[in-house]
């Protein structure tokens, strides 16, 4: 049974076609072409299809897509503004905090929600709230170090925390 | 191509009525974290989903001496919430263990409750309080005291045409703690779990809940070992002896987390470690 499913997509309002039993991470990389969430395990245990709903980290693997309706969803290229790097993706790019890259777009994702809740976390609170990302590269000290500097306001635009 | 249907209620009786009309054939909708995986690996082929997500069952209240927890509560919500973190803190204890932030801020508590695994991370918890499960059907409700709500992996009294409503929880007396055991600290099924609760008079033990997870085909409540230390004055000997007895009553397996041996040695020390704790000793 098809339906149609209306939500804000990184800013913008958008219009698909889906079935009952489509993901939102199908419904994002197969219907809309946005291919920075990854299907990793399919079963919410990698967390590199982490998108944030409502501001809120989620597997868009686990979300069945018609549950999202009139909801907002950021992923990763909704990150970016004017062509301009998100802080963390400047330090997660200057820190080396990947390897294959397969894990970033969850990270980044998860280190927002992070960095929202609690913008100077300790380096036990990030790795408590990175759990659920895993990375087979095995970068996560990369990854620690690029969320501290961000806390510490080094990439911040203008001066002020972001 | 199969046709699933699709259903968001919006109140109580227009999800228990599609229950009833689809019974077997639905699946309930929840948060989605054990669901949605199911799906996703073809493990179920439900004909029909209902999602709960707008029928407003995310609170905590406390009314007549208990605590009231809508099934829809989310581990984020639980995690956070001041009720529970003043006067039922070991469902705290057992949220921050409970998967990582993105499960947390989509899985329920009556979805726990409802997948009924012997390693649900919420049920211990809830079993030391003596909560009782109210389900509502098209037909009314029914309270159901969790000691008797599950009758296996994955089964449980709840019949297709019900849903989980609400948690009802009696603030009863006394000291409680969950632990954990996994491979990691996140994102893991418990290797063995335990929650207990003490209600001491000096240092005797007036009351007493030992339950463990992951070592039976359904979360356990100990009686043998919660009768030993009724009465009693808890030293580190009995408090040996007492967790000895409780994993003598489980019945644990061998499987891909752990084996049935390692379980036993491990639950021992983990119930001993739980019991030392809120005796005081």
């Amino acid at each position: 049974m098809k339906q149609i499913l209306s939500f804000i997509l990184n800013g913008s309002p958008v219009d698909v076609i889906v079935t009952p039993t489509e993901t939102l991470l199908d419904v994002l990389r197969e219907k809309l072409g946005v291919t920075g969430p990854k299907r990793g395990c399919d079963d919410g245990d990698c967390g590199t299809c982490t998108v944030l709903l409502d501001g809120e980290p989620v597997r868009s693997c686990l979300t069945i897509a018609l549950t999202v309706a009139g909801r907002e969803v950021l992923t990763v290229e909704g990150l970016s503004t004017d062509g301009d790097l998100h802080p963390l993706q400047k330090a997660f790019h200057e820190h080396g905090a990947f390897q294959c890259g397969f894990c970033t777009p969850g990270m980044l994702m998860s280190a927002k929600a992070l960095l929202d809740h609690n913008p100077t976390p300790s380096r036990t609170e990030i790795r408590e709230y990175m759990s659920g990302n895993l990375c087979r590269c095995g970068s996560y000290e990369e990854i620690i170090e690029a969320i501290q500097v961000v806390a510490a306001g080094e990439y911040a635009p203008s001066g002020g925390k972001e | 191509m199969r046709e699933v249907s699709y259903f968001a209620p919006t109140e109580v009786g227009e999800a228990v009525k599609l229950l009833a009309q689809h019974g077997e054939k639905a699946a309930v909708l929840a948060g989605g974290t054990d669901l949605v995986a199911q799906l996703n690996y073809y493990e179920i082929k439900p004909s029909a989903l209902v999602y709960l997500g707008g029928l407003d069952l995310d609170y905590v209240r406390e009314e007549g001496g208990k605590l009231v927890i809508g099934a829809g509560t989310t581990i984020a919500h639980l995690l956070t919430d001041d009720l529970i973190a003043q006067k039922f803190s070991v469902l705290a204890e057992a949220a921050a263990t409970h998967g990582s932030p993105a499960i947390r801020t989509k899985a329920t508590i009556g979805g726990n409750l409802g997948t009924a695994s012997p390693a649900g991370d919420m049920i211990p918890a809830l079993m030391v309080m003596d909560a009782d499960l109210v389900l509502a059907s098209s037909k009314g409700q029914r309270t159901v005291p969790i000691q008797e709500f599950f009758t296996g992996p994955g089964e449980t009294v709840r019949t297709a045409e019900e849903l989980i409503l609400e948690i009802h929880v009696p603030l009863l007396k006394g000291k409680a703690v969950f632990k954990k055991l996994g491979r990691r600290k996140a994102q893991v099924c418990s290797i063995v779990s335990t929650a207990v609760r003490l209600e001491m008079d000096g240092g005797v033990c007036k009351d007493a809940r030992i339950v463990l997870g992951s070592m039976a085909p359904t979360p356990l409540r100990c009686s043998k070992a919660e009768a030993m230390l009724k009465g009693k004055a808890v030293d580190a000997a009995l408090v040996a002896e007492c967790a000895a007895q409780a994993v003598a009553e489980s019945t644990p397996i061998d499987d891909q987390r752990a084996t049935a041996w390692y379980r036993a040695k491990a639950g021992t020390a983990l119930v001993a470690r739980a019991l030392a704790e809120v005796a005081g000793i």
